[in-house]
């Protein structure tokens, strides 16, 4: 048996040498008329104001990612289990292999118990954002 | 029947020594090229044409007729289109991360084909981890992304960028918690035996693929993997009537292209991890592996255009709720089940 990683990095050579060879082709085929007003980012036709780097957006973006943190390296201690978890109940028993997975889970289900009544998972909705729906109603 | 992997296939075809590295580096780039082909040809027919077709089918219309059988040069025609617009570079882009995002998002979704195996011998590389390689491959998209978002300038791709991450995480947890229930049936995270481990027979003609073991684990990936692939009901961070094209806004020519592409090369990779893992890989009766693994992969993406045209798109709100309230707790619900399963039956 060969080194598998040889053949993936020249899939990754192919995979880079693909784009790039598109790239090369349209930068031959294509025409450059540069205009004034062209080049101004879409904001659905008026005059665009700011960068966009400093607009505001909802804090919960951040909760989720920080959350994904979590249980992100939660599949990663979980996969090792997996692998080894039929070999593990054959020579230990059901109960040796299961059980520490079964209270790992749980510690992680309390966690995301405690995040979801925290209102971690629940969209916020900014007063000001609402206001005007509200006044409709 | 394990078959060797394509560079040793190769090798011994033209009658090189398989254990000498520079033929194994010359043989390994033929083979990933013939992948790389196979993969973009795929693409390229669904989507310009296969795409169109499907969609003109569920609203009961006449797509692309016009150039060729059936409208099907209307690859040539696109493409050669699309690659001669102008790039358009807007004011103020972030340069270096502008140019990346795109060439991150094709290439990353090939990459993951690596490990796939396809039948026919057409499996370029299988190495041990190889379910936990193509989940990294799978979700490198997810940066690619947001650096297309952020780096654009604009206000609509920062949001389409911002959902599109939110998305990603919310939903890749179950995603690949669900593909671990599978290696707890399989003990292996190689493709080769996952595909192995599913070629006996369940009950009479039916084969123990995943799919009819765990339906539930199937469904479940099915769902999570529509998020991942960003088709409705998740389709939130490009959804064209609220912030016109999400993260791709300001992409034209050659980058819009790559982008484009990306995401079809995505959503076959996704078909690719479902076949492997739950639809027996390259297996099935009379024809040979590789038509049967297309036929799989092209099921799947015909499924996604059949969510994409029925499904109502779902808010950021409900969507994150159904992320981490439904999907995250039936997945751990799922894969202490299948422990349970496996370990009262083994």
């Amino acid at each position: 048996m060969s080194n598998p990683w040889i053949a993936i990095g020249a899939l990754a050579v192919v995979a880079l040498a693909i784009p790039i060879t598109m790239m090369v082709v349209s930068s031959l085929l294509r025409p450059s008329v540069p205009e004034q007003g062209k080049t101004a980012t879409y904001e659905s036709g008026e005059v665009p104001t700011g960068s966009s780097q400093k607009i505001q957006f909802n804090i919960q973006y951040y909760m989720v990612a920080l959350l994904f943190v979590v249980f992100d390296i939660e599949t990663v201690l979980i996969f090792p289990w997996t692998v080894i978890y039929r070999d593990a109940v054959d020579a230990v028993g059901m109960t040796k292999a299961l059980l520490p997975m079964v209270v790992f889970i749980g510690v992680l289900a309390i966690g995301l118990g405690w995040a979801w009544r925290n209102g971690a998972v629940k969209w916020v909705r900014s007063p000001r954002a609402t206001k005007g729906a509200d006044t409709y109603e | 029947m394990q078959s060797a992997p394509l560079p040793e296939t190769l090798a011994g075809l033209a009658g090189l020594d398989p254990n000498s590295v520079p033929v194994m580096i010359l043989t390994s780039l033929i083979g990933a090229a013939l992948i790389g082909t196979l993969m973009m040809t795929n693409t390229a027919l669904a989507g310009p044409w296969a795409k169109r077709k499907i969609t003109a089918a569920f609203t009961d219309r006449i797509a692309v007729d016009r150039i060729g059988p059936f409208g099907l040069l209307i690859i040539a025609a696109d493409s050669v289109r699309l690659l001669s617009k102008e790039l358009i570079v807007p004011d103020g882009v972030d340069r270096p991360a502008w140019d990346l995002a795109p060439l991150l998002i094709a290439s990353s979704a090939l990459l993951g084909f690596a490990v796939i195996p396809m039948g026919s011998g057409l499996h370029l590389a299988d190495p041990e981890v190889g379910l936990a390689y193509v989940f990294a491959t799978a979700s490198m998209a997810s940066v690619g992304l947001v650096m297309a978002g952020y780096a654009s300038n604009n206000k609509y791709s920062f949001l389409g960028g911002l959902r599109a991450v939110a998305q990603n995480v919310a939903y890749e947890i179950p995603l690949i918690l669900t593909g671990a229930s599978v290696v707890i049936f399989a003990g292996s995270l190689q493709m080769s035996e996952i595909v192995a481990a599913q070629s006996q027979t369940l009950v009479g003609p039916l084969p123990s693929w995943y799919a009819f073991v765990n339906p539930f684990a199937f469904v479940l990936f099915m769902i999570a993997n529509l998020a991942e692939v960003g088709r409705n009901p998740f389709d939130i961070p490009e959804a064209p009537t609220e912030i016109v094209a999400g993260y791709q806004t300001e992409y034209s020519s050659v980058y819009f292209v790559l982008i484009y592409l990306g995401e079809f090369i995505h959503i076959f990779l996704g078909g690719a991890i479902i076949a492997t893992i739950f639809l027996g890989g390259p297996a099935g009766p009379v024809l040979p592996g590789i038509v049967w693994f297309m036929i799989k992969i092209w099921g799947v993406f015909l499924f996604t255009q059949w969510a994409r045209s029925a499904v109502p798109r779902v808010r950021i709100d409900q969507l994150i709720e159904i992320g981490w309230k439904g999907m995250l707790v039936l997945s751990l619900a799922n894969l202490l089940l299948t422990a349970v399963i496996v370990g009262v039956i083994a």
